[in-house]
């Protein structure tokens, strides 16, 4: 009789995952505890171990999102024969008295936990920091030798292989021929995110505003001497928190059969890191001073490029920020950052020729496009919150 | 600024608190014409007088009670326990009653009551007269603990303890009365439930109390001369309990070892423990190390005793396991 492989609720909270790709294939010999498939979810990708040794009969899900406890594979007998179709979805269910695997609750969650570490033969012993950092960097742990006590990996492990070289990189490329890079974490899971965000039904709304004042109070911060410099994405921030506070609905999450609205202005900024996109959070911007955004901006970004951001640090924004102003791009696209309602795209400040007045005058102008998910905000309610967002800027006085 | 002995401290706090408030007063066995039997509350007598430097029957109990008794009427006691081990005679007033009375009366009677006490071996004094019991109380809702280790500690968390509404367990260790330290002219409260960072290192916090504080600071010394940077944190209040200090402080230095005079097997380590790995998991490099007195009673031969409880050495050692490598 085949052992169905169900998909494990591998943390608290975690409905389904992603199936990424299977370690084996159909009709390979599978020893109990090897790794079998990589598992996306929310948070890391890992390798899940097979629960049963014997032959990999079929693959039930080849790949992509299934839901927890549902049947994606099964492993039995050589030459045993299998239904064609693939079993029915069983939702995961408290173990019934008559059920042949009725394991006691806590040996349920052992297993659990033991597949979630992902190695063959065993557990893998590395210190909890030694995880996160393998996690955050994207080593794979299963590499590793431990130097700890009984070959534990400790965190000095883990950067010291992130730290050197790649393998591949010490022979070069020869020319003219294309170079393969496998996807890091960080980097399929921006892709997997930005695939989600795609399916959303979004629209785009363009200003610009007269940024006469807003630089000559940035100006005014770095002549009184301000450190970190305060920078025009930082009086964007602050402006934007307040023009937030007066517009709830664009700082909104879209929760499926709910729209959150947020109390407070919790401000991603996307930052570009040589590992991939990033988006740290700046929390309660509303509250915060130039100066104190501009210090929080600092440190995130800092720690973003050092490959020292937390989980906790990308968590939980209520709206983002991508500005590409600094690059000299004029005016851009954001793609949306789910659930997150909305997301402000800013452009270069530019002298440009403005008609006042029946006369043409040289202004500095900033872009700003917003891209909202229809599906909470509807185009009045963008507009609506561009405009304050464009008062604001021009006369910073009004956001007090 | 002066220098005091941890003794001369306490007395300070006692006696800066007493000339301010006629509701401060003292109370314990033998503390009046003999000063008590470490000497702290010499000379008061003939500054504050019988009415408020009271003497009383070796009934601790009845001791702990009349205080509790008093504070509900107003006043501000503190009682002197000669040794922390006879607190268990008085375990029905502490944990029942002192304990209890704010919560049981919807806050109407308030319970600002100080037991002074002090234990600790390193003098052979045997298996009664040594014990660290101070985790017995922090298991009590409704006291707070502190345990001093330094005069200038000492004097500014009596004092506040002293102005607490509510009832204070206050351990004393006996081998500090001795020692020196300078504290500010001006008596300066310490608020409860605030660390004291003794040492700021890189590598291991070493969360000690009492006499293991300054173990863990001798240990520091060493241990930074083999190229392991320590940080001493003392908690200094037991409960309320600083976790954030000690929180960020293991963030920093992704080890700790937890180091007390009590026996380890369910200490205040065991409590620092849980909480760090509870809120530092993802920063821990290595498990946490206690460092505590073993499992037996205190032993009265001095070489056993020793052996018995902890010194800088143990905490060395425990230091050397959360940075060791293959082979340690």
């Amino acid at each position: 009789m085949a052992t169905e492989i169900k998909l494990p609720r591998l943390g608290q909270g975690m409905e389904s995952g992603t199936i990424v790709r299977w370690l084996k294939s159909e009709g390979e010999p599978v020893e109990k505890g090897e790794p079998l498939y990589e598992l996306d979810t929310d948070k890391v990708t890992q390798e899940v171990e097979a629960d049963a040794s014997g032959v990999l009969l079929r693959i039930a899900v080849e790949e992509g999102e299934v839901e927890v406890g549902r049947t994606i594979a099964l492993i039995g007998q050589e030459g045993e024969s299998v239904p064609d179709e693939a079993p029915a979805p069983a939702p995961e269910e408290p173990a019934k008295p008559e059920a042949k695997r009725a394991a006691p609750a806590a040996q349920t969650l052992q297993q659990t936990v033991a597949r979630s570490d992902g190695r063959g033969g065993g557990r893998i012993k590395a210190s909890p920091l030694a995880r996160r950092i393998a996690r955050e960097r994207g080593v794979e742990l299963s590499s590793l030798q431990g130097t700890g006590p009984e070959g534990r990996i400790v965190a000095e492990d883990v950067e010291r292989a992130a730290a050197a070289p790649a393998p591949a990189a010490a022979v070069p490329a020869p020319p003219f021929e294309a170079e393969v890079v496998p996807l890091t974490s960080l980097r399929r899971t921006v892709a997997r995110r930005m695939t989600e965000a795609w399916q959303a039904p979004a629209f785009q709304i363009s200003t610009s505003a007269d940024m006469t004042r807003a630089l000559a109070i940035r100006a005014r911060l770095v002549e009184r001497g301000d450190t970190p410099k305060p920078t025009i994405s930082d009086l964007l921030t602050k402006v934007s928190a307040a023009a937030l506070m007066r517009h709830r609905e664009v700082n909104a999450l879209y929760e499926g059969d709910a729209v959150r609205l947020l109390a407070s202005a919790d401000i991603g900024m996307a930052v570009a890191t040589e590992r991939g996109l990033l988006v740290p959070v700046i929390r309660g911007c509303e509250r915060l001073t130039i100066p104190e955004i501009a210090a929080a901006r600092a440190d995130l970004v800092e720690r973003a490029r050092s490959g020292k951001l937390q989980q906790a640090d990308l968590e939980g924004g209520s709206f983002t920020i991508s500005n590409l102003g600094m690059y000299g791009v004029e005016q851009f696209v954001a793609v949306l950052n789910p659930p997150q309602a909305a997301i402000l795209a800013v452009g270069a400040v530019q002298e440009t020729p403005v008609a006042r007045d029946g006369a043409v005058e040289i202004r500095p102008l900033m872009t700003m496009t917003l891209t909202c998910d229809h599906r909470s905000v509807d185009g009045a309610t963008a507009a609506d919150f561009l405009r304050t967002l464009k008062t604001f800027l021009e006369e910073p006085g009004l956001a007090l | 600024m002066p220098e005091l002995s941890y003794r001369e401290a306490v007395r300070d706090a006692l006696a800066t608190a007493m000339r301010r408030d006629d509701e401060v007063f003292v109370m314990g066995e033998d503390i009046a014409e003999m000063g008590g039997s470490m000497g702290v509350t010499q000379g008061m007598l003939d500054e504050f007088g019988p009415e408020r430097v009271r003497n009383t029957p070796i009934s601790e109990m009845a001791l702990v009670g009349a205080g509790i008794g008093a504070a509900m009427q107003g006043m501000r006691p503190v009682v002197e326990v000669m040794y922390e081990d006879f607190l268990t005679l008085a375990c029905e007033q502490i944990v029942n009653q002192a304990a209890k009375h704010r919560y049981m009366s919807g806050g109407q009677v308030k319970v600002p009551l100080t037991v002074r006490t002090q234990g600790g071996a390193g003098w052979s004094p045997g298996a009664q007269h040594a014990q660290q019991l101070e985790a017995w109380f922090v298991h009590v809702p409704g006291l707070k603990v502190v345990f001093a280790s330094t005069p200038a500690d000492v004097r500014g968390l009596l004092y506040t303890s002293i102005y607490d509404d509510n009832p204070v367990v206050f351990f004393e260790h006996r081998t500090l009365y001795g020692i020196k330290e300078e504290v500010p002219d001006e008596l300066e409260p310490i608020e409860l439930g605030k660390a004291r960072v003794h040492r700021e290192g890189e590598d291991v916090t070493v969360v000690a109390t009492g006499r293991l504080v300054h173990e863990a600071l001798r240990a520091a010394e060493e241990a930074e001369g083999e190229g392991v940077s320590v940080e001493v944190v003392d908690p200094r209040t037991l409960q309320p309990l600083d976790e954030e200090t000690l929180v960020a402080s293991v963030k920093k230095t992704n080890r700790c070892v937890v180091a007390h005079e009590a026996v380890t097997r369910m200490g205040f380590g065991a409590e620092v423990a849980a909480v760090l790995q509870h809120q530092a998991f993802d920063w821990l490099d290595a498990p946490i190390e206690r460092v505590g007195a073993r499992f037996t009673p205190l032993p009265f031969a001095p070489v056993m005793e020793e052996w018995v409880v902890p010194h800088a050495a143990d905490v060395l050692e425990a230091i050397r396991r959360t940075v060791g490598r293959n082979g340690h």
